[in-house]
């Protein structure tokens, strides 16, 4: 199943990863996502930090249950995150480094990283999701919707691909 | 009968547990696709490697078969199967947002967690953004709720927009665009890969 590079081939990791999908779909009838566990995540913390936050206008729907934080996706992402340690564990692949081109600056690298996330936390909340919660168990489950995100998401990445060339430069 | 948490036949403890596994099961796919290094999603916006394409394709089109056949077969009620809800305007603008945040930082949410676990300091610096940007959106929420509430369409399922029903034009047409997408990427591979060559 591995490739030379180490890694499953994309269309055999796809069956699986459609395969465990189905099972999240038949036993807690949602797929899996991860933006809205960062969500939740910022409401508690903020909570926390100042109870007025449960007023919020948009936390308001993840506080005045309990905690934010007693939810499914803020659990499975939890168990991404083990499943992903202990995957790159065995396969020998810990290591603290940072993704970049060749020769490009780590600052620079940074700056992006951080400005990204910010960028994207609030695209998956007028979005309802990200490329797992909104784009995969979307068309995996016949949204209409989710072909709007996955094609203005997709298009938008190759159109300004360019301006980022020498972040990515020799890589892949 | 299924889905077994919103039919009653497990609580919502074992829910939560089954969601930590399927979470594991998640990311062990994740990492071992390659999903836990920016080296291998940013390509796919060169037409370099195709691995986050081709792997999201096969995956809609692994599980929509399956949906498919249990839906059929009554074993799952597809009506209790959680879809995000349209909302055209906002999800055109967060596609655009969210495309470009992408191209931008390497990351997505899910992979960007995987990649922390595999000791990658951008995708915790990503995740560090992440969660300043949800409180920038808090913040501001009262000005652009209107906008974020707009163009609403509720469960907006493939035959409702088409006609037809589950089994013939969402199944269908979900085959056609994924089988679309994964040949479009191949061909600007393809003639990506010619350009290199000369």
């Amino acid at each position: 199943m591995n490739q030379k590079d180490g890694y499953w081939h994309p269309l055999v990791a796809g069956v699986i990863l459609g395969v465990v999908l189905f099972i999240s779909f038949m036993v807690a009838g949602q797929g899996m996502g991860a933006s809205g566990a960062f969500a939740r995540i910022t409401a508690q913390l903020s909570y926390l930090y100042d109870s007025a936050f449960a007023q919020n206008s948009y936390a308001a729907k993840y506080l005045t249950k309990g905690n934010a934080l007693a939810n499914w996706t803020v659990v499975e992402v939890f168990g991404i995150f083990l499943g992903g340690y202990i995957s790159a564990m065995l396969a020998g692949r810990i290591k603290q480094s940072i993704d970049r081109g060749d020769d490009y600056p780590v600052y620079k690298r940074l700056i992006w990283s951080f400005l990204g996330g910010f960028i994207m936390a609030g695209a998956t909340r007028l979005a309802r999701g990200c490329t797992s919660g909104q784009a995969l168990d979307g068309a995996a489950a016949f949204s209409a919707g989710t072909w709007i995100f996955m094609l203005a998401a997709f298009g938008t990445g190759f159109m300004l691909a360019p301006l980022f060339k020498k972040q990515w430069k020799n890589i892949g | 009968m299924y889905p077994l948490f919103t039919t009653g036949s497990i609580d919502m403890n074992s829910n939560l547990l089954y969601g930590l596994i399927i979470g594991a099961l998640f990311g062990v796919v994740l990492e071992r696709t390659g999903f836990g290094s920016s080296k291998h999603i940013v390509p796919v916006f060169y037409f370099k490697n195709l691995k986050v394409s081709h792997t999201i394709v096969s995956a809609i089109i692994t599980c929509s078969t399956l949906i498919v056949i249990a839906s059929y077969n009554g074993w799952i009620d597809y009506n209790q199967i959680f879809i995000p809800d349209t909302y055209v305007w906002p999800y055109l603008v967060g596609g655009v947002l969210f495309g470009g945040a992408m191209v931008m930082s390497g990351w997505c949410p899910g992979t960007a967690v995987v990649g922390f676990a595999s000791g990658k300091i951008d995708a915790f610096v990503f995740i560090l953004g992440l969660l300043s940007g949800m409180y920038f959106y808090f913040d501001i929420y009262d000005q652009i709720a209107d906008f974020a509430n707009s163009g609403y369409l509720g469960r907006f399922t493939i035959d409702k927009l088409v006609g037809g029903d589950l089994y013939t034009s969402s199944y269908l047409i979900t085959i056609l665009l994924g089988a679309f997408l994964a040949i479009f990427m191949n061909i600007m591979k393809l003639i990506r890969d010619k350009k290199e060559k000369i």
